[in-house]
Parts: C-alpha cells; structure tokens; sequence
C-alpha cells in the first residue's frame, strides 16, 4: 500500500506560478483524473512529481520519504512512473530495448535478466515484433511502448499524460482496458492527465481540475462536471 | 530479425580479412611501411575513442588536448620517474583520465556546442600550461625520452600497437553490448525519458567522459614513443582532433567498425597523398568530410547496413 502526497506544491518560472499550492493525494489501486484547459498546469504537476523540475516550494510525499529534493532518476528507482504527452522513443534502441531500460536502471538488473522480464512485460501488452525500430512500429504499438517503459521502472504510482491521444475509438477502448487491468493487478496508484473525457469517466474514479496551476474542484467527474467555476474555466469568461 | 549491423555475417569476414593483412604486414614490407601502419593506428584507437563519447551525444574537441597531456606524462615519468616505457603508457592513460575526472564535474553540465567548446579550450589551457611550465616540460623545445620501447625497434613496436588497437577495439565493443550501451543511447536520444528509466546521466557520462580521455592520453603517450620526444606544439598538434573525427564520420559513427574502416582509408590515404601533395591530404580531408556529410551522412558502416537491411526485406 503506498501513497503519494503532495503539500502545498508550487513551482514559478519567473513571474509565471505554473503550479500554485497544490495539495492532492493517490492510494494504491486510485486511478484519479488530472484535468483542465491547456495551460492549466497538468504536465507540469507530473513534472514536478518526477523530478525533471524542483520546487520553488512545497513537499512531495511518496509514504513517509519527502522526494521533492532528490534527483529524477532515483525517484525513478523509488518508485514514480510515468508516460510522456509528447513521445520520444529512444530512436537508438530498439522497441525491446527501450523497454528493458527500466529494469536495466531503474531496477538495476543485470542484462540478461532484463531482456527476459522486458519480453514478458510486452508479452503482457500483446505488444509483438520487439526487434524492430521505434520508428517502425504504429501508433498503438508506440504507446504499449510508452506504457511498458514505465512499467520497466516497477512503479509505485504511475501518471499517463495523455497516453490515449491519437488513438481511434476502438483502439481507445483498447487502451483503456490495458490500463484498467494492469492498475489493478499491480495495485498501482495512477495519474491520467486526459482531455477526452469519454475516456475520465471510464478509466477514472475522481479527478481533480487544474487552472492556472490551482485545484478550482475535486471529486468524482458526474460532480465535478457541474461546478461552475470548472464550467466557467474550459468555457472562458466570468460566472 | 537481423536488425543490426553487428548481428551481420559480413562483419566478421572483412575484419578477418583485415587482421591477416595486419598481422602479416609486417612481414613484408619495410620500416617505412610499419611507420604508416603504427601512425594508422594511433588515428584508429583516438577515432574509436571519439565515437566512443559521441554514443552519449556529446562532441568533445578534446582529443589533442588529451593526447598531448599523454604524451608529456609518459615522458616526464620516463625522464624523472625512470618509469619503463610500458608502465609511462599506463601512467599516462591514467593522469589523462584523472583530469578529465576532475574536469568532468563542471564540464559535463555543458551541452552540445557549449561542451564542444569547452573541450577545445580544455586542451588549449593544457597546452599553454605546458609550455610555460620550462622547468618541468622543457618549454617550447620539449623534451626527449630517454629510452625508446623495444629500443625503437619498428617490428615489436608495431606489434605493441596492433595489441593497442585490439584493447581499444574490445573495449569499445564492451560499451557497445553492456549496459553502458543502453545508458549512452538513452542519454544521446532524450535526457528526460533516460532519467525517467531511472538512468543517472551524470554518472554515465562521466565514465565515458573518463575511460575516452584516458585512451586518448595512452595514445600519446604511444606516439611519445614512436617519435621519441615531445614539443607543445607536435603533441597538441589540432590534427589529432581533426583526422579521427573526419575517420569517424567517413567510417560511420556509433559502432567500432566505422572509425576502424575511417581509420584504415583515410589514413592510408592520407599517407599517401603526403608524398605527391605535401599538407594538401588535409585539404582531402576536408572535401571528403563535406562529401560524406551530404550524400552519406551514416557513413560506410551506416550505409553498408542500411543496404543490406534493404536486401532482407526485398528477398
């Protein structure tokens, strides 16, 4: 059972608050929703949560460690997860070797070892044809890649930004039900930074709505969806 | 399912072939011919040296600076220590390696051409270093090695070197199937999805940053005694950081083999061009760079194996 927690979270990039006091938590077996209008600050939180940046101020709690300090590939090891909203396959390695190097790292696995549990990781993922390059393999295949990556690193927490971008509706659903099954078999907590919310309200079960870097509503999505401050920031305008 | 060129049958064959025309050279030719062939090699193990770093992405400029740095601390360990030439070749493969140790905490925060540069300075502050330091380096006039390996003898002495070369290479095929291999790609294709695999980025470049200098500085430190003495200006001669890259980039990057097949033409050629063109080889040089980089920018090796891999998929 683990638990990721953040206090007071905030991080300015000059004058701009990208993050402003964010207090939200993940348990072991949530799948919570990180959305908001472009802008808002989703990636950023997952950023921040990674360790790509550091904190202006605040703490990041994974149980009882603060990891706001620490460097981004211990984090890593220690057990935070996560996809990116733009991909970038490591165009040297093939698809199975992109997948090995979580465990190669992250879990500090010998090769052997390594190739072994990435075989079966993709095995899983119903993702074939591991030899190839990444620029060889589709849109489908690229994203089981993204999700097998981040699952090499053996994570705690796991947070997709927008893994199911691109995707046509069958291959959504698809996607979705990997996510769903995985989450549960590893009692994973997840993050799903996501703008289709066909896809928030099947996958998760609360969300949280960022803008400009603030929680503005938290809560199961049929709630949230009514709240006219969360109206009134994907319509534009005041209420 | 031969997705790599090192996976290929062909490989093996040519450098087969290429060992036993090594292997025997000797044999059949004269002291002049080993001389070429000892200077190849030199060019071959600072080419394989430089690929060995641009795996990770990061362009050193920093070859001569290294090389030079090597050279002088096989000789000055020879003239003041009364180190045997073998064991200066090591102390100085370590001295070059422990700089760039050292160096490597404030170098390695630097990208692309901001590294580049700083590696071209690093070299240059050696040099200066050196020059102006007469009591110990002997200035602007060097230094001579009191004793030759092998007593210059030009059969063991290019012996020692093609024994040289195959450490070089087999450690570069080290970094290529371990870890280091997958570590280096990562870092060279994208820093954050590497540190997000939990790759620490810093520690990797290092090594590489560290075990490159180091060959660089026993390369020297080889040539220290092929020739014998030491100047500022031979043993930082830019040359040394330009030919391997121009090898590298005309053999193909990221693999052993290219700088090797780079080293092997161009070097040859090279001494070639010598006798008819004085200093215009480095003019060939130079177009054979701009022509690679247009029309063949993976070089021979990338090349080779893009066309075999077509081959594959029409069959």
């Amino acid at each position: 059972m683990s638990e990721l927690r953040t206090e007071n979270l905030t991080i300015s990039f000059g004058g701009l608050t990208a993050t402003d006091n964010v207090n939200f938590n993940i348990k072991s077996g949530e799948i919570v929703g990180i959305i908001g209008p472009n802008g808002a600050g989703k990636t950023t939180l997952i950023n921040l949560i990674a360790g790509i940046y550091y904190p202006t101020s605040g703490k990041i709690w994974l149980d009882d460690k603060d990891i706001s300090q620490i460097p981004a590939h211990e984090r890593s090891a220690l057990g935070i997860g996560r996809t990116f909203q733009l991909i970038h396959p490591l165009e040297g390695l093939t698809v199975l070797q992109n997948v090995m190097t979580g465990f190669l790292f992250a879990q500090k696995m010998g090769l052997k070892q390594a190739r072994e549990e990435a075989r079966k990781l993709c095995r899983t993922l119903e993702l074939t044809g591991l030899d190839r390059a990444t620029g060889e393999i589709n849109i489908l295949e690229t994203k089981k890649m993204e999700i097998a990556k981040a699952l090499a690193t053996n994570p705690k927490v796991m947070f997709l930004d927008e893994v199911m971008a691109g995707l046509n509706s069958t291959e959504t659903l698809e996607a979705i039900d990997i996510v769903k099954q995985i989450a549960a078999e590893r009692n994973l907590a997840v993050g799903v930074v996501e703008h289709v919310m066909g896809v928030i309200t099947k996958l998760t079960h609360s969300v949280i709505v960022l803008d400009t870097g603030r929680i503005i509503a938290a809560g199961p999505y049929e709630d949230v969806a009514q709240n006219e401050r969360v109206k009134s920031a994907y319509l534009g305008g005041g209420v | 399912m031969n997705s790599t060129v090192q996976k290929n049958k062909t490989w093996p064959v040519i450098f087969g072939i290429l060992g036993v025309i090594v292997m025997i050279l000797p044999f059949f030719s004269g002291p002049y011919i080993q001389s070429i062939g000892r200077t190849v090699i030199t060019y071959m193990i600072l080419a394989i040296s430089w690929d060995m770093l641009i795996r990770s992405g990061q362009l050193s400029f920093g070859l001569a600076g290294f090389f030079g740095l090597g050279s002088y601390a096989a000789v000055l360990s020879a003239v003041n220590l009364h180190f045997n030439p073998f064991i200066s070749i090591v102390f100085a493969a370590l001295v070059a390696g422990l700089i760039a140790f050292l160096v490597g905490a404030v170098v390695l925060r630097l990208r692309g051409m901001y590294f580049a540069i700083t590696t071209l300075a690093l070299g240059e502050i050696f040099r200066i270093i050196i020059h102006n330091w007469t009591s110990l380096t002997g200035g602007p006039n060097g230094k001579l090695l009191p004793k030759l390996a092998f007593d210059g003898a030009s059969i063991p002495t290019y012996a020692m070197m093609v024994l040289f070369a195959l450490i070089i290479i087999a450690l570069s095929e080290y970094f290529k199937r371990s870890r280091i291999h997958y570590a280096l790609t990562a870092i060279r294709d994208n820093e954050i999805v590497a540190k997000s695999s939990g790759i620490n980025i810093y520690k990797y470049l290092l090594i590489a940053f560290t075990v490159t200098a180091a060959i660089q500085g026993a390369a020297g430190a080889g040539f220290a005694q092929l020739y014998g003495f030491v100047t500022p200006e031979s043993s930082f001669n830019a040359n040394y950081t330009l030919i391997p890259l121009a090898m590298t980039l005309l053999g193909g990057m990221y693999s052993t083999w290219g700088p090797v097949i780079g080293a092997v033409l161009l070097g040859v050629l090279g001494e070639f061009l010598k006798l008819y063109i004085p200093y215009g080889h480095l003019v060939v040089y130079g177009i054979i760079i701009i022509l690679v980089l247009l029309f063949m920018p993976w070089g021979i090796v990338g090349m080779a194996g893009r066309l075999l891999k077509k081959g594959e998929s029409h069959e």
